[in-house]
């Protein structure tokens, strides 16, 4: 492990002097993330916003010149250290902005495009931004995307104000954007235990390496919001319970012994219950499920169930428990002094045991987005995906801008069942869907 | 505007199935009609990667088939000597040495230098075999190997401990030259049978002092190692 650790203070006053002194260690869900590296496999999300006319690419490598000093935790590479691992400032050249490609999220090697951990591309009126899990999570990351794309869209002469997500590049970075929340909050008296059971597992066929199958939903706002308020929930409940419903269904129309648990992975946002300004990783896990084997549910039943469950589970006495047992693996003595190597073997054994077999699904939602006054009339969309799944399933991402709610599926696998079902009942409860994929770029033969 | 007649989603323009359920999308009256360019692209983004394993195998093959070859020819054709043995100890130090770059990028530094410095080892042996006697070996051969070992592990280990520039670089090699000469030069002299005393290497040693001290003054003050950078930055 490095010597000395910067605090956030001490970056502030160093900025401009010695950058060489500055480092910063991995945030508790960010140690994670670097273990699980393989070669076809890193947690990278992908945000991208989809503006009104084309993307003009130097000027997009002007704008992400001026805008990535402002976020020093995005402009790092990682390093491997005796007990853990972590980042440094980056100032090698790049990130150079790039034409858009097929298979989003790809693996990032850490020591490829200059050991950034991020990349940035541009297609037609599109402007993705990639980051790797380790940086920070979807809410840093919209940060730096809505920075950039304001600062694009003012280097195009439309000046935006900063506001919300948009940050001042001209600013030194607060020092509360630089810290690892999770530590702040994480004091709970007891640790509640994790969910560990075995759940349903979509099984599928692998998809050659480099491929990443999209689907992406638009749906009005509105007209979801009409229909969750018939059900008594909220967008995200109810969303949440047709992809339950979608995986129930597809449990069992599969070839089963006996059936399991269904399972989403839901990230829950802790800025929302915990004040910071972290751009860095402050997000924690819920577990929404129903389990089929206590008899046959009806839709209204899951929405219910989920309802309930998040508001048991989704509040700031829970979550604080939970963040306290995820925080109490790293204050232990005894495991920080272990090698990395071994804390790496144990990490990686226990995510692919048990943490992976934990959720049949991912399911984040971001929740609508708001921008600049200023920006809005150049925006479009806002998409979000969660990347790559680590094992054969499907991640589901949501995310809404205006009356746009974009339902974004990527998953490694050929079939499309879950998304299928998953869309079927939104058409059922009277809902529009739009469907745009990659998956039928290549014409028929 | 095409929906899918199975699962009564709306299609983007440029979708000619349904990504869904597969179901081709036909309007009777647009059969020839060309589709819009996918909102995706289409080409596909490769990571940066050396694809090493076929040079491995490639190298692996290659540096096997003339140890063996050589190895043939020895034994059947031109067997007056041993001389095949330096083809195989050659190939072998070239195989060793080649390992981190092409097969194991992971290799620790230590470990691959260290593996390095037994295969010279076992090549420098695998030559007693060519020689009237071996004592070259174990009284200088060997030790000199072992000292050049020691001499370039330290490197990576001081500049894991150390943030090495490159005036901090020149002090490390300029302090390794001199001990390296005295060395070698009291190994000479006890396979000579000399006393042990220092000559030439007492000359090495009396610049790489001077130029020592003249690296640590310059490392000392910070204006001195300012103006060294600014005059030699590349």
């Amino acid at each position: 492990m490095a010597k000395n650790q910067t605090t956030p203070n001490k970056i502030s006053k160093q900025n401009s002097k010695n950058r060489k002194d500055v480092w910063y260690k991995l945030d508790l869900s960010a140690i994670v993330y670097p273990t699980l590296q393989r070669r076809d496999f890193s947690s990278v999300y992908r945000l991208s916003v989809v503006l009104k006319e084309a993307v003009d690419p130097e000027l997009l490598q002007k704008a992400l010149d001026m805008t990535l000093p402002r976020f020093p935790t995005y402009k790092v590479a990682i390093r491997k250290g005796l007990f853990w691992r972590y980042l440094e400032p980056n100032n090698r050249p790049g990130p150079f902005v790039k034409e858009d490609i097929k298979n989003p999220c790809m693996p990032m090697h850490f020591k490829g495009n200059n050991r950034y951990l991020i990349r940035i591309y541009y297609y037609g009126n599109r402007i993705a931004f990639e980051a790797h899990h380790c940086l920070g999570d979807g809410t840093g990351g919209m940060c730096l995307l809505q920075t950039l794309t304001a600062v694009y869209l003012g280097l195009l002469g439309h000046p935006i104000q900063p506001e919300g997500f948009v940050l001042d590049i001209n600013q030194n970075p607060d020092p509360e954007e630089l810290e690892d929340a999770y530590m702040r909050y994480a004091h709970a008296q007891v640790c509640p235990p994790r969910p560990a059971e075995t759940t349903y597992r979509v099984r599928g066929t692998k998809e050659p390496f480099y491929t990443l199958n999209i689907i992406d939903g638009i749906l009005s706002v509105k007209e979801v919001m009409t229909v969750a308020r018939r059900y008594n929930a909220s967008i995200t409940e109810y969303l949440n319970a047709a992809l339950l419903y979608a995986l129930l269904q597809k449990q069992s129309s599969d070839f089963h012994l006996r059936l399991r648990p269904v399972r989403i992975a839901l990230p829950v946002n802790l800025r929302r219950f915990f004040p910071s300004k972290t751009l860095r990783n402050f997000i924690t896990m819920v577990y929404p499920f129903v389990d089929p084997r206590l008899g046959e549910y009806s839709f209204e039943e899951i929405v219910e169930h989920v309802h309930n469950y998040m508001r048991y589970h989704i509040n700031e006495k829970m979550l604080r428990g939970d963040i306290t047992t995820n925080a109490a693996t790293q204050r232990n003595p005894l495991i920080r002094v272990v090698p990395l190597f071994i804390k790496d073997f144990v990490v990686r054994t226990f995510y692919t045991k048990v943490q992976d077999k934990n959720s049949s699904a991912g399911l984040t939602n971001m929740g609508a987005l708001h921008v600049p006054k200023d920006m809005k009339p150049y925006i479009e969309r806002f998409d979000i995906y969660m990347g790559q799944p680590f094992s054969s399933r499907t991640n589901c991402a949501i995310i809404s801008f205006e009356d746009i709610l974009t339902i974004n599926f990527a998953s490694s696998i050929v079939e499309a069942d879950v998304e299928r079902y998953f869309f079927r009942k939104l058409v059922q409860d009277g809902i529009h869907v739009k469907i745009e994929s990659n998956r039928d770029a290549d014409p028929v033969i | 505007m095409s929906y899918c007649v199975n699962c009564g989603v709306e299609l983007e323009a440029s979708l000619n199935k349904c990504p869904l359920c597969h179901t081709p999308v036909m309007n009777p009256r647009e059969l020839n009609k060309e589709l819009p360019p996918s909102p995706y692209p289409t080409d596909k983004g490769q990571v940066e990667v050396v694809k090493r394993k076929d040079l491995g195998i490639l190298v692996t093959v290659v540096l096997t088939a003339t140890s063996a070859t050589c190895l043939l020819l020895n034994l059947l054709v031109f067997d007056s000597s041993l001389w095949s043995l330096v083809v195989i100890g050659s190939c072998m130090c070239l195989f060793v040495f080649s390992f981190p770059a092409i097969f194991y990028s992971k290799t620790p530094i230590y470990l691959s230098l260290l593996a390095d410095g037994m295969s010279v080892a076992i090549y420098l042996f695998l030559i007693t075999f060519l020689t009237d006697s071996d004592r070259w070996f174990w009284n200088l051969g060997f030790p000199v190997v072992v000292l050049l070992t020691i001499f370039a592990e330290l490197f990576p280990l001081l500049s894991k401990l150390f943030t090495l520039t490159i005036l901090s670089c020149a002090l490390c090699i300029f302090l390794e030259i001199p001990a390296f000469c005295v060395s070698l030069e009291l190994l000479i002299r006890h396979i000579l049978d000399d006393p042990y005393r220092i000559t030439w290497s007492a000359v090495v040693l009396t610049v790489c002092v001077i130029i020592d001290f003249a690296l640590i003054t310059i490392l000392a003050k910070k204006r001195l190692r300012n103006e060294v950078r600014r005059r030699l930055h590349f």
